[in-house]
């Protein structure tokens, strides 16, 4: 039953069944400006986060910036070709060192140097250098220059963020104590993806899109298709629904969409004659396409309560993109503009406070799982 | 993208020249976050494509286009109606906050709250 705000309706926790009663995320974790202000610990502070693709930083000292629940990071390959992570914090007094450069467009450097006070790191985060003045106290009378403790490069090094990988693809996690691995919160979905040649391919696009809609509003869309015979009319076209399958695991779920018949699909970068899509929570997903050689990979990104960006990257074989492949993702364009119009009513319905809170149907168990994954979180 | 916001007041529509970004903002400045949001994602600079505000300027030059809003703008002038004023000159979200980065750091102009700048 749909619950309203009328003085009347009370909400409960989303059921762990999806045939109860209050089986959604009630509606105010989709508006409340405290709820994002939450997410960015309880969610983003957490959990697995993609962070990028290590094929843009093949060479020693290139690296790409992020933003993640408000924290700024940079993703680097180190002197041994590993991949690190570290807060864009200096050690020092805490400046943030290097300015934002996205994985489209990835910086080098041979060391990491804090522009405020020139404080040198390495790439491993170690302090490598600070200039005489941190060694020698001249403008101090209270201290000779004996007295000036040297610094630790280890225990005076940058403030590394926990990373690991599927592939090439690139998540970290802020927890102190991560409570579960990157190969826990994949499951087989690191299997799968990791059987996959995904470092063969190259990032060929990026589309950003800024939507006015909670973020775990598009998410919801992403994970169902009750809504696509109504609404994706050409795209549904090529799909045999009855026959797809909706697949929910603990922290993903995945999307087989089957094609009809008729459908030329031999151009398929996995062997299902299906299109794949996995959404990894909390705000990630992997487009493995049924009809063109290549994937694609969405960040679901909040900007705030209201509003988030869409990320879509594109990869193919060759960054040059056939006539084929350009129109492959001008359609992939078509969908999500088709699913923006979606979502941002949706949520100027949501915003107007009446509805308290929703009813998912019995093919939404993938938008359930969602919705229970988010109060899970809340609640730890 | 935002269809319904069009209809009610908005200050413009802006666009990515290099991708197919594309939308509306509400308050001029909000132009600015989004600018700095899109350059921080993909490294582009987005521009101006309409807008709908009253702020002209007669000139191109960045310190006299601002010299002559400040007058209306006691606070500081949005360098959303900064940029787009001068986008009706020809001059791009980039340039201007690139002026403006300049003279700021020449001292020739203060900010007197966040994102609103005035002449010295
Ligand atoms: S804050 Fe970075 S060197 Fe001082
Ligand atoms: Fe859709
Ligand atoms: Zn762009």
């Amino acid at each position: 039953m749909t619950r309203w705000n009328d003085g009347r309706d009370e909400i409960g926790a989303v059921s762990a069944d999806i045939t109860e009663e209050t089986n959604a995320l009630p509606a105010r974790y989709f508006t409340d400006p405290d709820v994002h202000e939450m997410e960015k610990e309880k969610v983003f502070g957490r959990y697995w986060v993609y962070a990028g693709h290590a094929n843009r930083i093949p060479e020693r000292g290139d690296y790409f910036t992020r933003t993640i629940g408000g924290k700024q990071i940079i993703v680097t390959r180190d002197g041994e070709g590993d991949v690190r992570a570290f807060y864009n914090v200096c050690a020092h007094r805490g400046s943030k060192m290097l300015d934002d450069a996205p994985m489209t467009d990835p910086g080098s450097l041979g060391r990491i140097t804090c522009p405020y006070h020139l404080w040198t790191y390495e790439l491993d985060g170690d302090l490598a250098s600070t200039p005489k003045s941190f060694e020698e106290a001249t403008l101090n009378p209270d201290l000779d220059d004996e007295s000036v403790r040297g610094l630790d490069p280890e225990a005076n090094g940058l403030m590394e963020v926990t990373l690991d990988s599927i592939g090439p693809l690139v998540f970290v996690n802020f927890a102190d104590d991560p409570d579960l691995t990157l190969a826990e919160q994949a499951g087989s979905m690191k299997d799968e993806l990791e059987a996959l040649p995904l470092e063969e391919y190259e990032l060929a696009r990026r589309y950003v899109s800024e939507v006015e809609c909670n973020w775990k509003t598009f998410s919801g869309n992403y994970s169902e298709c009750d809504h696509c015979q109504a609404n994706h009319q050409d795209w549904v076209r090529g799909l045999e629904l009855m026959e797809s399958e909706l697949e929910v695991n603990d922290y993903h779920w995945i999307l087989h969409y089957q094609h009809r018949e008729d459908v030329e699909d031999e151009m398929r970068i996995h062997d299902e004659h299906e299109a794949k899509f996995y959404y990894f929570w909390p705000n990630f997903t992997v487009n493995m396409y049924g009809t063109a050689d290549g994937y694609g990979t969405y960040i679901i990104d909040p900007i705030d309560e209201g509003r988030f960006q869409l990320i879509a990257d594109y990869y193919f074989r060759d960054a040059d993109l056939t006539e084929e492949e350009e129109e492959f993702v001008q359609t992939s364009r078509q969908l999500q503009e088709e699913d923006f119009e979606l979502v941002e009513r949706q949520y100027d319905g949501l915003r107007s406070g009446a509805l308290a809170q929703a009813q998912l149907g019995p093919n939404e168990h993938t938008v359930h799982k969602l919705h229970r994954l988010a109060q899970d979180a809340y609640e730890a | 993208m935002a269809m319904e916001r069009e209809k009610s007041a908005h200050a413009g529509a802006l666009a990515c020249p290099t991708c197919d970004f594309h939308t509306t903002v509400a308050e001029p400045n909000d132009a600015i976050e989004c600018y700095r949001r899109h350059r921080s994602v993909t490294g582009h600079a987005i521009a101006w494509e309409r807008t709908a505000l009253d702020a002209a300027v007669e000139t191109d030059d960045v310190e006299t286009a601002l010299d002559g809003l400040g007058d209306e703008y006691g606070e500081g002038v949005p360098l959303g109606v900064l940029t787009a004023a001068l986008a009706e000159r020809g001059v791009t979200i980039e340039e201007t906050l690139d002026a403006i980065y300049a003279l700021r750091m020449e001292g020739a102009i203060y900010e007197p709250r966040d994102d609103r700048v005035l002449v010295v």
